[in-house]
């Protein structure tokens, strides 16, 4: 059991620095996620927590104990690694009580620890197995129970379940959660799947090219985007993004220009911006809609791919004025098909403005 | 497996079928007749490859059995083959020991540590290799010499100096490890030191089991390379029952007559240690000991 605590946190590697000051708190038991893109710095977050990259200035502490100079067996600490890193020469069973062994404890202790854990993760029948003989997911299951067995404060996983394939990693999503819930210990949790994010974390924490976006619940994060990256990189699919211009902004609403002349109200207060300023309009794909007559406030456009889930309809129309594209997330009774024209109606309580600097503007509710 | 095949396959599989026959033919031919003319009466290198009288007196003479001769007169061996062969097999396994605990350590230091000058140290290790030994081959006597006046246990004529000599010839070896080492994921042992090991048990614990294969391959090359060893063995070595095999051999042929026989029978007998080391070891040379280790 332990909390985590960045402060100003940096690392480099030479003269490139990937991490530009991390400051960050994680309260005891808290399953936390870091997400971004490939490259963000994420992994080397963790990596540093682990104690398997230096940090280059700022503390970081485990428990309220600077950890900057300790060892990564010292820390309390039980990683598992995207590629699993099972011991290849060793059975199941070897592989989790190598940590044990290494720390002098006896057989008998081990060989409970080992039980335990494999009862929990459902492995006792491959104890004996090599790594070599197991399945994909049976290999995560092992590595998960090698961290296991060290009863440590915190859980770092480094996108466990980037290598399963898609069924498999859904099921492994809910054992962690279980798992979780179970041992009530700090888990931090690395990966680029805005999905897993949104269904474990109590926190997520958003990085991008080495900084804190945001941090916050998923749903918070999902309505309330601090910026246009958080916005654009929670959800799925996508938010839609249409550049427009300030007409004029009350307190009801701003009013804003799309680039094929349309008018339309956003919910947001852009009263502190000039008139004539460039913004972003967001909105999500489940909230804008397709409709098939004109009416007030529509932009006219045309729809490029219909996509019929079956319980929904993925609309792909062309972005008004522009050559973008906007997905729409629809109702299986909407009767649009591919190359019909369509009305995209935006609700003024559903668009986010982001200002010029990519913040959001403040949301009027 | 079954690929359906042009009728032109069967032409060319025929053709590569022939070369490979006639490869094996050029490859066995030498073998076959050092077997032959070790087993041919008299001392003569040429003749058919099958002989038209089979005498065992060159192996007797090899393995130091008394050889009776065709007037009669009873020979007792002068050369001490199997002291040589002795000789060799300590040596080589000795100096293949110790090249392989050398080289496994420095090429981890080579690939998974960081320190100043270590490309340089590498390519540098390479560069010394290349020259043949025989440019080194007068240092190398003075150095063994010289060191000989202090430690005679590693003086001239001591099997001792040549295993020292032997370990030396590392640098290819270290390449040969970290090559493997380099395909073994790091994150693996990045696991066990996060599980509690010390930089030495990870590598002792963690890499170097799943490094036996590539182990096994370098202490074979260093044992073969230190059984057929000449240059040095000659210089380092001079009283007759401390020469190796290779720089025995020497002695069956002087200038006045060429024991081809007794040469033939005692080179099969060198080759022998290498096949036993060969077959003991090729168990260990198996492959996929990392598998498993990653997603797979």
């Amino acid at each position: 059991m332990a909390n985590l605590q960045f402060k100003a946190l940096r690392k480099s590697f030479g003269d490139l620095e990937i991490l530009h000051g991390i400051d960050l708190e994680i309260q005891d038991g808290e399953f936390i996620v870091f997400v971004g893109p490939s490259g963000c710095g994420k992994s080397t977050l963790l990596r540093c927590i682990a104690g398997l990259e230096e940090i280059s200035s700022g503390e970081l502490a485990i428990g309220g104990q600077p950890m900057n100079e300790v060892p990564p067996s010292k820390r309390g600490i039980a990683m598992v690694f995207q590629s699993y890193a099972l011991y290849p020469h060793m059975t199941v069973a070897e592989n989790m009580a190598f940590g044990l062994k290494l720390a002098g404890h006896s057989k008998g202790e081990i060989k409970a620890a080992v039980q335990k854990a494999a009862e929990i993760l459902q492995i006792e029948s491959l104890l004996d197995r090599r790594p070599k003989a197991l399945s994909g997911g049976q290999r995560q299951r092992v590595a998960i129970g090698r961290a296991i067995v060290r009863k440590p404060g915190v859980f770092l996983f480094d996108e466990p379940l980037s290598n399963l394939d898609a069924g498999l990693r859904v099921q492994m999503r809910v054992e962690l959660a279980r798992l979780h819930k179970d041992l009530a210990t700090t888990m931090v949790y690395v990966t680029h799947d805005q999905v897993e994010a949104m269904t474990l974390a109590d926190r997520i924490v958003v990085i991008n090219q080495g900084q804190i976006e945001q941090v916050g619940a998923p749903l918070e994060l999902y309505h309330h985007p601090a910026n246009r990256f958080v916005a654009g990189f929670i959800g799925s699919p996508k938010m839609n993004f249409l550049p427009c211009t300030l007409e004029s902004a009350t307190e009801a609403g701003a009013r804003v220009r799309l680039e094929d002349g349309t008018v339309i109200v956003a919910g947001a207060d852009a009263r502190g911006l000039a008139e004539g300023t460039a913004l972003t309009l967001g909105i999500r794909p489940e909230r804008l809609l397709a409709e098939t007559e004109a009416g007030e406030g529509t932009a006219r456009t045309t729809v490029i791919v219909s996509e019929h889930l079956g319980d929904t309809v993925f609309l792909y129309v062309q972005s008004p004025g522009s050559t973008g594209q906007l997905t729409v997330k629809a109702k299986p009774e909407n009767p649009l098909r591919t190359d019909d024209v369509t009305y995209l109606r935006f609700p003024t309580k559903h668009c986010l403005l982001f200002g010029p600097d990519s913040r959001t503007l403040p949301r009027l509710s | 497996m079954a690929i359906v095949i042009d009728k032109s396959q069967r032409w060319r599989v025929l053709l590569a079928h022939l070369f490979l026959i006639a490869l094996c033919a050029l490859v066995l031919f030498p073998v076959l007749m050092t077997v032959s003319i070790s087993l041919r009466p008299g001392n003569f290198a040429t003749g058919s490859l099958i002989p038209k009288e089979i005498s065992l007196e060159h192996w007797r003479f090899a393995l130091g059995l008394p050889v009776t001769n065709a007037d009669g007169r009873v020979i007792i061996p002068d050369l001490p083959v199997l002291r040589w062969l002795w000789n060799s097999v300590k040596v080589a396994s000795l100096s293949a020991a110790v090249a392989v605990l050398l080289s496994t350590t420095a090429a981890y230091a080579f690939s998974r540590m960081k320190f100043a000058g270590k490309k340089a140290a590498l390519v540098g290790l390479m560069l010394m290799q290349m020259f043949p030994t025989i440019l080194a081959l007068i240092a190398i006597h003075s150095i063994f010499s010289r060191l000989g006046h202090t430690f005679p246990l590693v003086g001239i004529d001591s099997p001792w100096a040549l295993v020292l000599a032997y370990s030396g010839g590392i640098a290819l070896h270290i390449w040969t490890i970290k090559g493997f080492y380099e395909t073994i994921p790091g994150e693996i042992e990045e696991a066990a030191t996060v599980d509690g090991a010390t930089p030495w048990q990870a590598f002792w614990r963690v890499l170097l089991p799943m490094a036996l294969p590539i182990l096994m391959v370098v202490f074979l090359l260093a044992f073969i390379g230190a059984v057929n060893e000449y240059p040095v063995a000659s210089v380092l070595l001079r009283s007759q029952d401390q020469l190796t095999m290779a720089a025995g051999m020497k002695q069956f042929l002087y200038a006045q007559k060429y024991l081809w026989g007794d040469f033939a029978a005692a080179a099969i007998l060198s080759g022998l240690p290498i096949s036993i080391v060969f077959i003991l070891v090729q168990r260990w040379m198996i492959s996929g000991l990392t598998s498993g280790a990653n997603k797979g």
